[in-house]
């Protein structure tokens, strides 16, 4: 009996990941304080169950959605945050700096960082792959006024953020895939780095 | 003398139904002609459960049929508003969708345009 019970713990602690957080989700504070602040905000919450019912109200008439429809197929969450202030830095930049720690972690990579000095502006992003996949997405854009920070949570083939990329108005970063070689396009002047982190001075 | 018809009349009436005695033996022989007292029956009583009236007969199956029903409509109804909750609910996650990946573009252009347009000399900006 005792066995079975020790079995039964043993199960429950190896299952541990199950009930985790998914894979490349990122703890992304609420800002609720913010919301009442802020001139403009975003706020946008999709776990697995509500982008699954959001695909089926995306109609397939529309190329727009039809392609978002395509792309959340395979993805477990969306998170969006982002604010708009009418005096510089009136968020918690502290917050911001939680969420980058957590892209320090093991797996994630920093494909684009720009450091405006004279705009102080800031976009970062980041992927996380394992494999030929990324399982998740991160933007972290800051700007005196306005901050965004954008989190995609699934399995996305890289083939798919391409498909992603100048279509509902994404550019064309020119991800590179692992196996494939990337297309044939005019070199970009900075390419973004695909694999490891590119430290921004 | 009373010579009127009517007192006549009367008096003869009441001498016809003056009280005469019984002939002797009358009683004796107007019971031997009665017949013979018979034995009460005695007949067991039972009561009888009271028959239902209408309203009770019929009343409890149409209770619950009408219960059945109202659970049933009930059900229906609770089911389109479920539907319609539903419909709201993603209607409102695609609109939440689409505004969450025009965010998400809008900054990766801000990224592909930082990245792809050369620095300006003086301009003290780091890309990688």
């Amino acid at each position: 009996m005792n066995a079975r019970i020790g079995f039964v713990i043993a199960a429950l602690i190896l299952s541990g990941p199950a009930w985790a957080a998914p894979k490349g989700q990122l703890q992304i504070p609420e800002f609720a304080a913010l919301a009442e602040k802020a001139n403009e905000s975003v706020t946008v919450t999709l776990d697995a169950n509500l982008l699954g019912m959001a695909a089926r109200f995306l109609s397939n008439a529309d190329p727009e959605q039809a392609k978002a429809k395509k792309l959340v197929s395979s993805l477990t969450g969306i998170y969006v945050r982002n604010y708009s202030f009418d005096s510089d830095y009136a968020y918690p930049r502290g917050d911001i700096e939680g969420v980058r720690r957590q892209l320090n972690a093991p797996g994630w990579s920093r494909i684009v960082g720009v450091v405006s000095k004279k705009e102080n502006s800031n976009v970062e992003v980041f992927i996380l792959v394992d494999g030929e996949k990324a399982q998740g997405l991160a933007i972290i854009a800051s700007e005196p006024r306005e901050f965004t920070i954008v989190n995609i949570v699934g399995n996305i083939a890289l083939e798919q953020l391409n498909d992603l990329e100048g279509n509902i108005g994404v550019p064309d970063l020119e991800l590179e895939t692992p196996k494939k070689p990337p297309p044939a396009k005019p070199a970009a002047q900075a390419k973004p780095a695909a694999s490891g982190k590119t430290p921004v001075p | 003398m009373n010579e009127n018809p009517a007192n006549n009349f009367e008096d003869e009436l009441r001498r016809r139904l003056r009280p005469v005695n019984a002939p002797e033996g009358f009683t004796e022989r107007l019971m031997a002609a009665l017949p013979a007292r018979q034995k009460p029956v005695v007949v067991p009583f039972t009561p009888r459960a009271a028959r239902p009236s209408s309203a009770r007969q019929f009343g409890v199956p149409a209770a619950l049929a009408a219960s059945l029903m109202m659970a049933v409509f009930l059900g229906i109804q609770w089911g389109v508003h479920r539907e319609q909750l539903e419909e709201q609910k993603g209607l409102a996650a695609s609109q939440e969708l689409m505004q969450a990946l025009r965010v998400t573009s809008q900054k990766l252009d801000l990224a592909y345009e930082a990245v792809n347009n050369p620095p300006i000399a003086g301009d003290e900006e780091n890309r990688s």
